[in-house]
């Protein structure tokens, strides 16, 4: 890194040296950026598996791939996204590289911990990663594993599985260590209401990491258990109840929803007030709603299972139980954008995407008022409808929210300053593609284009080739994104420590910051986290 | 020093009676599910109450929690009722199935 030295000071990368000094480090910078590094090479390799999936459906019939084919990349596509990209990809990465500087602490509670969470999450990796090369080849199943199919397969579930636990594992120190965390480190005289809402995100996150992924991690082993034993636990051949396995594997991956959406809804909270400039509307509603949303997202797992044969009552309470989610993230969206209104805003790359967020968070969120409502639900469950409606929330929300952290923080963490123009241009092309790639399914799937399936009736073509080429221009923009990123890390300008006029704690710090975070103690603001001057 | 930084020593009386309550709801446990004794639809019930009970025994003598301070009480308490909805949902689903 070329700022620092100069004037006295040696930033994080330049602390060490040497590839050990970065894949055994304690430091929870660099561990941050390990992270990044392997999590936006794996969202690559997802987006890859996307673009073929969509390649496929650019026509009725065999296009580019057999039927099987098709399923195991839509598995891979799936697993890779949701396991290696989406829990992990804010909370590991800027979780680990802002949580302690946010809070005014030099690191972690447990730093030996969070590199094990690094190196396992680079095993469970390698795990899902082998599943191409041995034996049947990936996973057939979706990502979801559901038995008694995932049972029966040939493919190679077994080590799927044993990748999706070992990154559970993973998930869960992160958690542990957020919550020791923010629990004991916080700088003194920094009280819980004086934290910035991105710790309060993940805060409600880890304590979700906490609690839900044990119980993916058991379910998983009986998977394992039932087909090499052959105990009768999901399969009805065998004793078993298949409904079961869905309860289980939701009880968990529902609250997972959240650990994506709540360090992501975390961001935007941050990113608001820094360009509106001005204090954010509603700071206990915001924070408390992260919490509400972690406490009710664990009693909504049944709607996952409104077609599943699940008992007429139990739907009925689930669908009502969906539906009280709803007024916490509302919460948080009204108060977003009262803080916008007659704010001092400056369009600013980081902004521009935490709208974006907004939009197509509140697009992904009415779509599911219609996905928990029973009735409609029966009609749009297996249907092109809940794809569309789960890359609104997922991508459009989460995968938006990351771009925007990209570019909030980038200058914080190089040093160096991006190309402005070029990043909003970017912003317009991945905007416009994500908008062409995913609206199209919304209608695809109110038509009635039923869901994983590699072929599909000539009358759902049009809105089929709509989505592909939208896919071709989300790629664009996401090259051109990535681009001037990496051409602002090697010849960007010198950002300065604070750019875009921040007030949390971590403004208060050199850019690159130091080993320790802080050279000297930084100054909590008098009246709350957000105050502009 | 802080309430929650004080070492605590606990006697071996203790300890031992937490080993000796753990082996003993064991032992209960056991018995019901592998010689099959009779308590038709209590069964799951009786193997659930003793499994809460030795968490309890754990988590409360054993790691301590007897000294810790409200927080992390409440903390346990919403872990707990989490798991009874967990439990109370699924087993609704199969009632009424």
């Amino acid at each position: 890194m070329s700022t620092a030295t100069d004037s006295g000071y040696v930033n994080f990368f330049q602390a060490k040296k040497g590839l050990a000094s970065w894949i055994f480090t304690l430091d929870h910078k660099r561990i941050g950026l390990l992270y990044f590094y392997s999590v936006l090479a794996f969202f690559l390799v997802g987006v890859l598996l996307g673009f073929l999936m969509r390649l496929e459906l650019i026509a009725p019939g065999e296009t580019i791939m057999k039927a099987t084919q098709y399923n195991q990349v839509f598995t891979l596509h799936g697993v890779i996204m949701i396991f290696l990209f989406i829990i992990p990809v804010i909370p590991a990465i800027f979780g680990n590289f802002f949580l302690p500087i946010m809070i005014g602490t030099d690191d972690v509670a447990f730093p030996k911990l969070n590199l094990l969470s690094w190196w396992l999450y680079i095993l469970g990796a390698l795990f899902a990663l082998s599943t191409l090369v041995v034996g049947e080849g990936p996973a057939d199943t979706g990502w979801t594993f559901y038995a008694p199919y995932s049972v029966k397969t040939g493919t190679n579930v077994t080590l799927a599985v044993l990748a999706a636990f070992i990154l559970g594992f993973s998930s869960i120190l992160t958690g542990l260590n957020f919550i020791v965390t923010i629990h004991r480190l916080r700088f003194p005289g920094m009280k819980w209401f004086d934290m910035p809402l991105f710790m309060w995100g993940l805060y409600a996150t880890s304590w979700i990491q906490l609690l839900a992924t044990p119980v993916i991690g058991i379910t998983l082993l009986m998977i394992i258990a039932e087909r090499t034993f052959g105990i009768g636990l999901f399969d009805p051949a065998i004793g078993g109840d298949p409904i079961l396995y869905q309860h289980l594997f939701w009880i968990y991956s529902h609250p997972a929803v959240y650990i994506m959406v709540l360090p992501a809804m975390g961001i935007v909270s941050e990113i608001i007030p820094t360009f509106t400039n001005r204090t954010i509307f509603g700071y206990k509603a915001i924070a408390i709603s992260s919490l509400a949303i972690a406490f009710v997202g664990y009693f909504v797992w049944g709607h996952h299972m409104f077609t599943s044969g699940m008992s007429g009552p139990a739907r009925i309470i689930f669908s009502l139980l969906t539906f009280l989610v709803a007024i916490p993230s509302a919460i948080k969206v009204f108060n977003w954008v009262a803080t916008l209104y007659k704010g001092s805003i400056e369009i600013k790359p980081p902004l521009l995407y935490a709208m974006a967020f907004i939009f197509q968070f509140s697009i992904g969120g009415l779509t599911g008022l219609v996905n928990g409502a029973l009735a409609a639900n029966v009609h749009v469950h297996d249907t092109y409808f809940v794809v569309g409606h789960f890359h609104y929330v997922m991508f459009g929300g989460t995968g938006f929210a990351f771009f925007g952290a990209m570019h909030y923080w980038f200058p914080k963490i190089w040093g160096k300053m991006y190309n402005i123009k070029r990043a909003n241009i970017a912003f317009a092309i991945l905007f416009a593609g994500f908008n062409l790639l995913y609206f199209p399914m919304l209608i695809v799937g109110i038509m009635g284009m039923p869901r994983r399936y590699y072929d599909y009736l000539p009358e759902f073509t049009t809105m089929n080739v709509i989505s592909t080429v939208g896919s071709w221009v989300l790629i664009i923009g996401l090259i051109m994104m990535l681009w001037n990123l990496i051409n602002g890390y090697r010849k960007g300008k010198i950002a300065g420590n604070n750019p875009w006029g921040g007030v949390t704690l971590e403004w208060q710090t050199k850019s690159p910051p130091p080993l320790p975070n802080f050279l000297k103690k930084p100054e909590l603001p008098e009246d709350g986290p957000y105050t502009f001057k | 020093m802080k309430a929650e930084e004080i070492q605590h020593i606990t006697s071996f009386r203790e300890h031992f009676g937490t080993w000796l309550a753990l082996i003993i709801l064991t032992v209960m446990t056991v018995t019901i599910s592998v010689f099959g004794a009779d308590l038709l639809s209590l069964t799951v019930v009786t193997a659930l109450a003793i499994a809460t009970t030795k968490a309890i025994v754990v988590g409360y003598y054993f790691m301590h929690l007897k000294y810790e301070s409200r927080i992390y009480l409440l903390m346990v308490g919403v872990v707990m009722l989490l798991f009874i909805v967990f439990l109370v949902l699924t087993i609704f689903d199969y009632v009424f199935r």
